[in-house]
């Protein structure tokens, strides 16, 4: 048997690594997904775009966090199922409560007001108050999350190989609940009554509200549960990469990076979005070709620009001021 | 020696109208200013004048930050970015290129104007979209600054030698009376602009952004302006406030500090300049306060600040977002001359007479999605002739208001003014030339006067009204103040409001706001004047006194087309009629010729006569 060339050698690789990045992008992915049909099911909703959903979030996942191991470092395995999902539920209480009583206090009354300044600045506000308390309970500069699933069981301690490429076995996981999570709630906005009275507010909110819709108890539900979606996705994701009090908001941010993009189409749309920002990230991070690579130094500020010069320069009509 | 002479003399004029405006309230401000300038000397006890000087510093970013938020009424999230390009700007050419002091932090607060016109775009947004594109923003260059260390220096930050300022050792001392004087520069400069045309257009774009662009005010370039000014300003004290702490320190620009500032502005108030001062210096004093509690409880410093302006700014907003310094106006006030009225010189306006029509609509058509608005109207207005557009509605009389006032673009045809084409020209370029449009009666400023309102219709006569000539109150833009108003004052009395110039639009009843409504339009000196549904809901006797001011407006020699409904005020007042159906034109001819004709009244179904 002939030795491969050196040529077929490369390919190889670089299939490889493709398959790599493309995995592990779609994981990252599934979870901005989440975070960005929130934020444009929200926007839909409401007009407004909640500054604190990443960091709502990171209130769960440092909730749950807290229920499971307090603020000490803790290993990789060691979370007992049982106690296990007893703390996700306590997180996701949390997340959710947090999510309608911002939304009741700092947010719903501006709007009835016609107050940009009040929610843009009210939910800065709960942003950093809750980045402010996390990071003064969890004083470290990274955390890693207990892992309730035994991946490190699969494979080669956590690792398969699929053509010759190192795959996270949590990867596809993540990226299998992300898109139940995503394709369920998509299902019960069409069919369910609660997912239609939504549309309805998204379509006429005033008209909604005249023939009796509650409106408002409505948009906070939503906002609850928003947060509930992307928290269990960013939780599945969590025991793979260290944790830390701005996890919550950059996966925010990303959301948002992603539901720009599309320029708050449907959520379903809006959730392709942030698989697609998970795969361009990991791409920018590892491919190279030739010898020109942009490295992981780019991963997070390229899309970022990118959204930014594209709302600047090419805004979507429904973004523009009203004008004569 | 002529120019001395004449630069003399307006010094001396400058000198008088400051001296006729002094108030007790601008003694107390200039000797508070002194006394504090004084601080550095004093050595008092427990007073740290790096951290003081800071916090001026700060306080100067957060002034100009008053102009995008207060003035121009944009929430920007993204303050701190500005500050964190004027720094790192300065600190790699202070660093790295070896530069002196003052062309690194120029450069700084050039390069942070250049960012601020970048991403400057955001600001014909809605906004809730500027807020968006602002925090981006923030978040762009506080994760860049952290993925290269090779720009930002890494956990280290970059570290500057130590260098002079203005050629003084740059000491706290000198850092400090920097920084108190650009203070006072940055206030003095935003004061007169707020004052000045550009604050009157840019509040009026806050208020209804479609009511100041139909009257010809440039909706993105004013906002670009107070955006940008911002960005320099914040650039400005960026790049200075590194220099003092000596190093640049990528962890010091976390969007945090971008809040922060918009924290001070809303705390100290945005409505008032000085407020964003008052609210930098309220977060000072309650570090003092809150700083030995964070150590008794143990907390990390930075998280405990974070929560206490986060809460702090949850207050101020539930109190109705006012801000300090607006709470303390009446008190204040006491100490503020009541502005005199001032009244300038009159100009006469003449405009060369153009012969031929002044407007001709060629073969307009427009459709929305699949329905057609309008069909291929075309029609001429002669100076000094009122026309109607009449027709039920659907018949596209708005449609065909709009594209002439260029509120939408034809999908064919033409619009010809004096005989030049408007077609692909927007409406603030349309205004200028002379074509003149009222909205509907619903819409107003709700926080102007009457006078104020018909000034914002004045702007677009103004050469002199532009950002950087009203910040230095040249002797230019000081004259032509004075004549807008006086020009404002002829507009309101030409429609009978001349008694209530100083009257808050929210008080005015709705027939005087339609009146104010045309004043403004008026203000503009027009040729044309395109008026939209002027009597809709109006009572008989106020139908007789529109119609009777629409008849003295041609009498200036004004075309006036008229998009109405009441055929009431259509008879009182038009020459001619054209009656519009379905898209397009059926009938036109005098008021009698019309009423009499079958097709007309088929456009009506025959219910109405006229």
């Amino acid at each position: 048997m002939a030795a491969p060339s050196e040529e077929d050698a490369q390919e190889f690789l670089l299939m490889t690594i493709a398959l790599q990045v493309f995995v592990s992008g779609l994981a990252a992915g599934g979870v901005y997904g989440l975070f960005a049909a929130g934020h444009t099911l929200i926007y839909r909703l409401t007009g407004m775009v909640n500054f604190a959903f990443g960091d709502l979030v990171g209130l769960g996942v440092f909730a749950t966090l807290l229920v499971l191991s307090g603020t000490a470092p803790v290993t990789q395995s060691g979370a007992h199922e049982p106690r296990f999902m007893g703390a996700l539920v306590v997180g996701l209480v949390f997340c959710v409560s947090a999510g309608i009583l911002t939304y009741v206090g700092l947010v719903q009354p501006y709007l009835a007001r016609g107050s940009t300044i009040g929610w843009v600045a009210g939910t800065a506000a709960v942003a950093f108050a809750i980045r402010a308390a996390i990071g003064a309970a969890f004083q470290r500069s990274s955390y890693v999350f207990p892992d309730p699933l035994p991946f490190h069981r699969v494979g080669n301690s956590g690792f398969i190989r699929i053509a010759g490429a190192q795959v996270q076995a949590r990867a596809f996981f993540v990226i299998g609940l992300a898109l139940a999570l995503a394709l369920g709630s998509a299902w019960l906005l069409e069919k369910s009554r609660f997912g239609q009275a939504l549309r309805a507010v998204a379509d006429d909110a005033e008209g909604a509200r005249v023939v009796g819709v509650p409106v408002d108890l409505l948009i906070a539900i939503a906002f609850g549960l928003v947060g509930a979606l992307a928290m269990i996705a960013a939780i599945a994701a969590a025991p793979g990469e260290a944790v830390n009090a701005s996890t919550g908001t950059l996966l925010g941010l990303k959301g948002l990076v992603a539901a720009l993009a599309v320029r708050f189409g449907p959520p379903l749309l809006a959730f392709g979005a942030g698989l697609l920002l998970g795969v361009v990230e990991s791409a920018i991070a590892n491919v190279h070709l030739g010898s020109w690579q942009l490295g992981p130094s780019y991963r997070e500020v390229l899309p970022l620009a990118f959204v930014l010069l594209l709302i600047a320069a090419w805004p979507s009509r429904a973004a523009l001021e009203e004008q004569e | 020696m002529n120019a001395f002479a004449q630069t003399g003399g307006e010094l001396r004029r400058a000198v008088e109208e400051a001296r006729a405006e002094w108030s007790r309230g601008a003694s107390v401000v200039v000797a508070a200013v002194l006394l504090v300038a004084l601080v550095p000397f004093l050595s008092l006890p427990g007073v740290r004048l790096d951290s003081l000087a800071d916090t001026v510093y700060l306080a100067v970013a957060a002034t100009g930050l008053g102009l995008t938020v207060g003035a121009a009424g944009l929430p920007s999230l993204g303050a701190g970015a500005f500050m964190a390009v004027g720094a790192f700007t300065s600190s790699l050419l202070v660093a790295r290129s070896g530069w002196p002091l003052e062309p690194a932090v120029l450069a700084g607060a050039a390069a942070a104007l250049v960012a601020g016109l970048i991403s400057g775009g955001v600001v014909r947004l809605r906004r809730a979209f500027v807020a968006v594109g602002t925090w981006l923003l923030a978040w762009l260059v506080w994760l860049f600054l952290l993925a290269f260390p090779s720009v930002s220096g890494g956990s280290q930050g970059l570290i500057l030698p130590p260098k002079t300022l203005l050629g003084l050792d740059a000491t706290p001392t000198v850092h400090f009376e920097v920084a108190l004087a650009l203070l006072a520069l940055t206030a003095l400069a935003i004061a007169a602009v707020r004052r000045g045309a550009p604050g009157l257009e840019l509040s009026a774009l806050r208020q209804s952004p479609r009511l100041a662009t139909s009257l010809g005010v440039r909706l993105a370039r004013r906002r670009l302006g107070a955006f940008a000014a911002s960005a320099f300003v914040a650039g400005l004290a960026g790049a200075l406030s590194v220099q003092l702490a000596a190093v640049a320190d990528p962890a010091a620009y976390d969007p945090f500090l971008s809040f922060k500032l918009l924290v001070a502005v809303l705390l100290g108030g945005a409505a008032a300049t000085l407020g964003p001062a008052a609210g930098v210096a309220a977060l000072g004093l309650i570090g003092l306060v809150s700083d030995p509690l964070a150590r008794v409880l143990q907390l990390p410093l930075e998280r405990f600040d974070t929560a206490v302006a986060a809460t702090l700014l949850v207050f101020v907003l539930a109190l109705g977002g006012g801000g300090i310094v607006p709470w303390l106006e009446p008190y204040l006030a006491r100490l503020r001359r009541q502005p005199g009225t001032r009244l300038g010189p009159h100009y006469a306006f003449d405009r060369e007479a153009a012969a031929g029509p002044v407007l001709k609509a060629v073969e307009l058509r427009k459709s929305f999605g699949g329905v057609v608005a309008l069909d291929g109207v075309s029609f001429e207005l002669a100076r000094g002739e009122i026309v109607a557009l009449v027709g039920p509605n659907g018949s596209g009389k708005t449609t065909a208001l709009r594209l002439i006032s260029g509120a939408e673009p034809p999908d064919a045809g033409r619009v010809l003014f004096e005989g030049r084409e408007l077609t692909a020209e927007p409406t603030p370029e349309r205004v200028r030339l002379g074509v003149a449009r009222t909205l509907q009666a619903t819409a107003y400023f709700p926080e102007l006067t009457a006078l104020e309102s018909v000034l914002v219709g004045r702007s677009v006569r103004r050469r002199f009204g532009g950002a950087v000539r009203t910040a230095l109150q040249t002797p230019n833009a000081r004259g032509e103040a004075v004549e807008s108003e006086a020009k404002a004052r002829e507009a309101l009395a030409f429609v009978g409001l001349a008694d209530l110039v100083h009257v808050g639009t929210p008080q005015l009843t709705t027939s005087q706001r339609r009146l104010v409504a045309l004043a403004s339009a008026l203000a503009s000196e027009p040729d044309l004047l395109l008026v939209d549904e002027l009597a809709a809901g109006a009572g008989s006797d106020e139908l007789e006194r529109l119609a009777e001011v629409v008849t003295r407006i041609r009498e200036r020699g004004i075309a006036v087309l008229l998009v109405e409904h009441n055929l009431r005020l259509v008879r009182r007042a038009a020459d001619r009629v054209l009656v519009l159906a379905a898209g397009r034109a059926v009938a036109e001819g005098s008021v009698a010729e019309v009423a009499d004709s079958e097709v007309v009244r088929q456009a009506y179904l025959g219910t109405q006569r006229l």
